[in-house]
């Protein structure tokens, strides 16, 4: 009871933010936090498979640009209603995840990490020369979709709302699938494959729910940001996504959920500082920061993330 | 489809794949004996290239860029594995990977910050331009020289390996590092080498292949997922692995260009699914 009264505060003040802006703020802030929310969800994704089941993977941006095409597709060809691209979208990413997880999975550690990465790289070289899809140019001018007669997600705040009911159900569902029974036999996974595999658990088959469960997480994060942008360029493939999202997981803690979502938090607001002073090169900023903590607190990043958690937690 | 073109093909396929093999080898010696995988490897090849353009354009002289190019990148490598790779041995492998992602964020913006994100082309000694004809078919020179350079260079390179001291001492290091540290062997100072080797053997087929197609600060990603297909295909820590690789990669590349059009890249990437569903550890375990 004691950590559900200050995460209660935090989303009541989350759901009241918006109004705040215009007022207090400018409401640049609340289209940051919509940004925060979206990337979390795949981060949240990524977590439940390289902090719980310890498969890190370096091609997490495959699903995040395969969802925003996909549903880039659908909102300016077929139809305005949100709801149907989403179905679709959740399937084929898990279907995408389930073809390139069954590749990957044969593999463990590093050359799970190269395996992914090698994959992402397809569909970014894909996403550059298939003209179908506007190759380089990518994909512009795509409508807001509506979710209910008469309510489009046009203006900043609708968006932003349904951002975070979205990272929120997420969340709820993650922190559902890591307290159950498979959540156990995810750690027990990352902990010690080989044991969980001798206490009769299909470990491989495992891994892979899990790898399509995150591939969902990212596929979807990729449909709200293609209808968010209105706009899906081949960059979502870029590696620097997949890079970025490991940094979110890391910075914030792996393992915990909550921490993702800080990490998501921090790295989008350090890069909206930085970008501003740095223009493209703030990347060099995160990486060396990346660098450096993993130099300096290799152990502790984790820790990093519980401290976080517990200045939450003392809210 | 008549002869010459298909022999066209095959050569090109081999020029490709020859400059891959020293990119590979590097990364495929690194992780073999440090167990290190460095995914700041294509941004070292990029180093490499953008390192020789400037290097042409201020002494006008292509051997020069040959030759500084490469040593100031092993030293850059020497600096890397010392300040930030090693203090990171005997982590989780993992941690030393997520550092050189961090690594080759920071090499790809500091070159997007020096040299800009136009694209630039090496200038070639003139003695490299045009035309080679021999079997009925035209060759452009400089690939020619391309592809004898970096064969001599892998040759040398394996026979190094096989034959000395200093190979026997990496190849013992791929089975049993803690045998060859008991044998009084430093192995931070082989590390050191053999991370240092690789970067400079990178920084030069970053300036052979910079020279052959055109420099952009996008290609330290492009060159290291051939180099890391090429190490799934070959086989993971393995000199032979990185040849072969390297070598199928290349003509895989250069005959889906002549048979599917706008699809050339995607075949190397069907070959390297095909071997992954059969032979998951590649075509070639660890020497």
């Amino acid at each position: 009871m004691k950590r559900i009264i200050p995460a209660l505060i935090l989303l009541a003040l989350l759901v009241a933010f918006p109004w705040g802006a215009e007022i207090f703020y400018s409401g640049f802030y609340v289209s940051l936090l919509t940004r925060i929310f979206i990337f979390a969800i795949i981060v949240v994704g990524f977590d439940l498979l390289a902090g719980y089941t310890g498969m890190v993977s370096y091609g997490h941006a495959l699903f995040f640009g395969t969802g925003a095409y996909l549903t880039g597709m659908l909102l300016k060809n077929w139809t305005p209603w949100f709801w149907p691209p989403i179905v679709i979208t959740l399937l084929a990413s898990g279907v995408v995840a389930y073809i390139i997880g069954y590749l990957s999975i044969r593999t463990r550690h590093i050359y799970f990490v190269f395996l992914t990465f090698a994959f992402a790289q397809f569909f970014f070289v894909t996403a550059n020369s298939w003209n179908f899809i506007g190759a380089s140019n990518g994909l512009s001018a795509i409508p807001k979709p509506f979710i209910l007669p008469g309510l489009n997600l046009s203006g900043e705040n609708s968006f932003y709302y349904f951002s975070l009911a979205s990272l929120f159900i997420g969340y709820l569902l993650a922190r559902r699938i890591t307290c159950s029974a498979f959540g156990k036999i995810m750690i027990g996974v990352r902990e010690n494959e080989e044991r969980t595999l001798f206490l009769g658990y299909n470990t491989k088959k495992v891994i892979l729910r899990v790898f399509i469960i995150s591939g969902i997480y990212g596929g979807f994060a990729g449909a709200l940001m293609a209808a968010f942008n209105s706009f899906v360029s081949p960059s979502l493939y870029h590696p620097a996504v997949s890079g970025e999202i490991i940094i979110m997981a890391l910075l914030g803690g792996m393992g915990t959920l909550v921490g993702p979502i800080i990490g998501s938090g921090l790295v989008i607001i350090l890069g909206d500082i930085l970008s501003s002073w740095l223009a493209e090169s703030w990347m060099m900023i995160l990486g060396a920061a990346f660098a450096l903590v993993i130099l300096f607190s290799p152990g502790g990043m984790m820790a990093l993330g519980r401290k976080i958690n517990n200045l939450i937690k003392r809210g | 489809m008549d002869v010459s073109l298909l022999l066209t093909n095959l050569l090109y396929g081999i020029t490709i794949g020859s400059a891959l093999i020293l990119i590979a080898s590097g990364l495929s010696l690194t992780f073999g004996v440090m167990g290190v995988l460095n995914f700041a490897h294509g941004g070292l090849c990029m180093l490499g290239a953008y390192f020789g353009y400037t290097l042409v354009q201020i002494s006008g002289n292509f051997w020069l860029a040959m030759i500084l190019a490469p040593l100031i990148v092993a030293f850059i490598g020497f600096l890397m594995e010392s300040f930030t790779i090693r203090p990171l041995y005997g982590l989780n492998p993992l941690y030393q990977l997520l550092l050189t992602v961090g690594l080759a964020m920071i090499i790809a913006n500091t070159v997007l910050l020096v040299w800009g994100g136009d694209q630039l082309s090496i200038i070639l000694p003139d003695y490299f331009k045009g035309y080679v004809t021999f079997l009925g078919i035209f060759y452009p020179r400089f690939r020619l020289f391309v592809l004898f350079f970096s064969a001599t260079v892998a040759i040398i390179l394996w026979i190094t390996i096989r034959r000395s001291k200093w190979g026997i001492v990496i190849r013992a290091g791929m089975h049993d590092l803690e045998t060859v540290n008991a044998f009084g062997i430093n192995i931070f100072r082989v590390f050191s080498i053999v991370f240092s080797i690789g970067a400079g053997l990178a920084a030069l087929a970053g300036v052979i292949i910079g020279s052959m197609r055109v420099l952009n600060p996008e290609m330290d990603f492009e060159l290291l997922t051939s180099a890391l297909l090429v190490v799934v295909i070959g086989g993971m820590g393995s000199f032979r692995g990185a040849v072969v690789g390297s070598l199928l990669l290349g003509i895989t590349e250069a005959f889906g260009a002549q048979f599917f059009t706008g699809a050339a890249k995607f075949s190397v990437w069907a070959l390297m699914v095909i071997v992954l569903l059969f032979r998951p550890e590649g075509l070639l375990k660890e020497d």
